[in-house]
């Protein structure tokens, strides 16, 4: 068996992978050109950020007046002219425009198409067809295209025919999950009196997230294929599939006993201990899904002998319905006599010195994103420091998500204005000087 | 044309190869955040072998929605688990460790969500296997990372743990209300796709430099990643991000509306066609020329939007979803009533692409699926099998990965590196089982 250093595991990672050195390593996908297309999809965007994170070279084409998607902006706030949401997500990509509804236009997209190695789309389904330059018509010039197609409804089936457009809010409620998430309501009243106690979608576009992350995904895999093979293909992701894909036991449920899930408030239906619990000063989610780590809550708060913890067996009956709304009323109980960190600092400290340690419940308070910001464990790992961006200034967007010993991601610029690289992208890839350029962009093609 | 390339796609799936047919994947993981990445590896074609401790196994085994098990195995177990070779390995014992390094010295791949260390505490960390396999890519998904405050605490998180952490449960509430738990183990499935997203561009760099890495992942900082927005409006005004229930205040309008049966109803339509259409629906033309809403821009300022958005909340409240569905399509918005499990499940259009997907399982029978969520021309990902008792195809795996003979093999269960189930509900095989089916090994 292989000696492992002196050094202590945590040192020597972040030795390797702290994002603060990540500017002088290698990038995964620097060999790798992506003509992202999207148009009023965040999906789209979200997507070819997760490429451009990894040193891939984006151009993002729009149309001349830019993509609606930039108009998105809560309240309608502006920052140096750009909308936050495109702010956070123009991300290492050249910007460059592009009107597809002239042919000369489309004669220059197929020359990028016939450079590049991915192609990001989310026009309707058909639309790219219509323009001569579908994937039928870019494999002839280029074969080895992935050609990733992003809508509400997908590229068949009889629903994509209609062509609708892609929205975060719809796409949260085709999946079955704002339907059963959100407050129960009371018996006996209706939803004037409550009208929070209704289904409850995500506040972040999670849905689009969930679709653009998943066709990188789909990309990387098909990357991985052409380099077997040498073998482009098309992919098509279904808005709506991909958030409703990540649902974990009520299809199963509903196939099996024919059971329609239903909003449980902040408990969950499968599982115990598992819920947000209120407190002195706020709320902290409580976690505790071995039988242990139930029994570990109970000792940290006093009850091991007044619930008879030792005599639990195992927990089933915990997970009842019945059960969950009983015993959820004696841990609120509990929970309110404290402050979200003297429930923290009881279970850190019950890691080390309670009768079960070290187990221990999981504990954490339930944190407005501000606070998050705050939170000098993110701050240290990386996750908003801020970006000197050469067009807006310092700015904070997430990033560094996930840490890597050899090629991290790393974020070079936040975004850039509408066209603001049309003169180095069009050299470098057509030959276009300023001459044509001055041409192309008086016929309004760029 | 599109239908050309998307013709047939459901009849041909299977006559197409796997995108990452080859590959091989090592998982030592539990519950919904490790289990998910290798599970979409596995639908597109890697050889995943799930390692779990025997004879328990994973923990996620034993949590059904309201006691309920599905042909008495786990309901929740199916999702993350597809396609997968099953091993009962006992990592505490030095002879697993080393039937352990045996496996990583051929894998691509290995997965772990144990606390910081433990892997390295059982000889099988990232410092030990590259000493054996250098092109190893080897990921390591925990609520907080390797390093920082919250991972030298030892602290242990979860899905809800990351909800909380983020501010992501409290920008998903309704104002002045407490803030909700999403339903969906949604920063466990987050944090598991963005992990594969690290680990395929890892790949692509093994597959241009021969090189392997570490990656570590927190499930809280992927999430964190997804509030586009909140950050850098935090960073600008000063002032905290706040929950605004079902409103999208990034797109107006876009909202969720009670109809006049009580139920539900999404609507968007911020694009000047959509909000012209939707204005000429509801009968109220003018206001798509009214200088409060024309323009998206302003028609999203606080009090504008609220005004068009009570407007339109009292249109919805007189019909019925199936109505305002009907005009959308007429005058081209979106609109959709909520979907139920039930909807997602017998939705024609699921099925016609076979998202929704039949599954015709050696030892649990026929049911219905999802598929991975990324339709590929060539190379299609789909579920072939589901859910194994712990250490159901260990024979298998020692004899065709390994080469063990049957005495080997016996001696290794002798000595406790191998098990297999324990006699109880969600990890042993279901009654009708006729000792046979689905195992590898076995003829007829």
């Amino acid at each position: 068996m292989a000696d492992i250093d002196d050094q202590a595991w945590d040192e020597w990672v972040r030795q390797r992978d702290d994002p603060k050195i990540a500017a002088n390593q290698p990038e995964a996908l620097d060999d790798i050109t992506v003509l992202d297309l999207s148009y009023n999809s965040f999906a789209g965007c979200y997507c070819s950020s997760m490429l451009a994170e990894f040193g891939a070279e984006v151009l993002r084409v729009e149309p001349t007046e830019g993509d609606f998607i930039r108009t998105c902006t809560p309240y309608g706030v502006l920052y140096k002219g750009e909308g936050l949401n495109y702010l956070s997500e123009g991300r290492n990509k050249f910007h460059i425009t592009l009107n597809l509804e002239q042919a000369e236009a489309r004669e220059i997209l197929k020359g990028l198409a016939a450079q590049a190695d991915v192609l990001i789309e989310t026009y309707r389904p058909g639309a790219m067809d219509d323009w001569g330059v579908g994937y039928e018509e870019l494999r002839i010039i280029n074969p080895r295209l992935i050609f990733a197609s992003i809508t509400a409804h997908g590229q068949f089936g009889p629903v994509s025919l209609k062509g609708l457009s892609d929205y975060d809010n719809i796409i949260q409620a085709r999946s079955a999950s704002q339907y059963d998430t959100g407050e129960i309501l009371p018996e006996g009243k209706s939803y004037d009196e409550y009208p929070w106690a209704i289904p409850t979608k995500a506040g972040p576009w999670i849905g689009w997230v969930e679709s653009g992350t998943h066709m990188a995904v789909g990309i990387m895999a098909a990357l991985h294929w052409r380099e077997m093979t040498g073998e482009g293909q098309a992919l098509d992701v279904a808005s709506e599939e991909a958030y409703a894909s990540i649902e974990d036991w009520a299809a199963i449920w509903y196939q099996g006993a024919g059971v329609v899930n239903e909003r449980f408030g902040s408990l969950n239906t499968a599982g115990w201990l598992y819920c947000f619990a209120p407190t002195r000063d706020g709320a902290v989610f409580l976690g505790g899904l071995r039988l242990e780590m139930w029994q570990a809550f109970a000792d940290m708060v006093g009850k091991w002998d007044e619930w008879e913890t030792a005599s639990w067996k195992d927990l089933t009956p915990f997970m009842e319905k019945e059960g969950q709304l009983k015993w959820a009323a004696l841990v609120f109980a509990e929970t309110r006599k404290y402050t979200n960190q003297e429930l923290v600092d009881m279970s850190v400290e019950y890691a080390r010195k309670g009768r079960l340690a070290p187990i221990t419940p999981v504990v954490a308070p339930v944190c407005s994103p501000q606070e998050a910001m705050q939170d000098a464990n993110w701050l240290d790992r990386g996750i908003f420091t801020p970006i000197e961006d050469p067009v807006y200034g310092k700015l904070v967007v997430a990033q560094a998500q996930h840490k890597m010993t050899e090629t991290p991601i790393r974020t070079k610029w936040v975004c850039r204005p509408i066209g603001y690289d049309n003169e180095y992208i069009y050299l470098k890839f057509m030959g276009f000087g300023p001459h044509r350029l001055k041409e192309l962009k008086a016929a309004g093609i760029i | 044309m599109a239908e050309d390339t998307w013709k047939n796609y459901k009849e041909k799936k299977h006559n197409k190869p796997l995108p990452l047919k080859g590959l091989r994947v090592l998982e030592v993981c539990t519950l919904v955040l490790g289990p998910s990445g290798p599970g979409f590896l596995s639908r597109m074609g890697a050889e995943v072998i799930k390692c779990e401790m025997p004879p328990l196994g994973d923990t996620l085994r034993s949590l059904v929605p309201f006691g309920y098990w599905f042909r008495e195995q786990c309901t929740s177990f199916f999702r993350p688990n597809p396609n997968k070779y099953w091993l009962g390995l006992d990592l505490h014992k030095p002879e697993g460790q080393k039937l352990f390094l045996e496996l990583a010295a051929k894998a691509d791949i290995i997965e772990e969500n144990q606390r910081p260390g433990v892997m390295e505490r059982w000889n099988v960390g990232y410092r030990q296997i590259r000493e054996i396999n250098p092109g190893i890519i080897y990921i390591s998904k925990t609520g907080f990372g390797q390093w920082g405050r919250y991972a030298r605490e030892n602290r242990p998180s979860n899905d809800g743990a990351a909800q909380a952490f983020s501010g992501y449960a409290w920008m998903s509430s309704f104002p002045g209300q407490r803030p909700l738990k999403s339903r969906l183990y949604i920063c466990d499935s987050y944090g598991a796709i963005m992990g594969e997203v690290a680990v395929l561009a890892a790949l692509h760099y093994r597959d241009r430099t021969g090189k392997g890495q570490f990656i570590e992942l927190s499930q809280s900082e992927s999430i964190m990643r997804t509030m586009s927005w909140v950050w850098p409006y935090q960073h600008i005004t000063g002032k905290g991000a706040m929950p605004a229930g079902n409103r999208d205040i990034s797109i107006c309008p876009a909202d969720t509306f009670r109809c006049a049966d009580d139920t539900f109803l999404a609507l968007a339509a911020p694009r000047p066609e959509e909000f012209k259409g939707l204005c000429i629906a509801m009968g109220r033309p003018e206001l798509a020329e009214d200088p409060r809403f024309k323009d998206h821009l302003t028609r999203l300022q606080e009090e504008n939007a609220s005004e068009i958005l009570g407007i339109i909340a009292e249109w919805v409240r007189t019909k019925a979803p199936e109505e305002i569905e009907a005009l959308a399509e007429k005058h081209g918005f979106s609109a959709s009533h909520l979907f139920t499990i039930k909807d997602v499940m017998e939705d024609k259009h699921f099925r016609e692409r076979t998202f929704v997907t039949q599954v015709d399982d050696p030892l649990l029978g026929e049911f219905l699926d999802y598929e991975f969520p990324v339709m590929m021309s060539g190379t299609p990902p789909r579920v072939n099998w589901t859910i194994r008792p712990v250490g159901f195809d260990n024979e298998y795996i020692m004899k065709h990965r390994l080469g063990k003979s049957e005495e080997e093999i016996r001696q290794l269960y002798e000595c406790g590196a191998l098990g297999k189930w324990a006699d109880m509900r969600g990890r042993r095989p279901s009654s009708d089982w006729d000792g046979n089916a689905g195992l590898i090994m076995s003829r007829d």
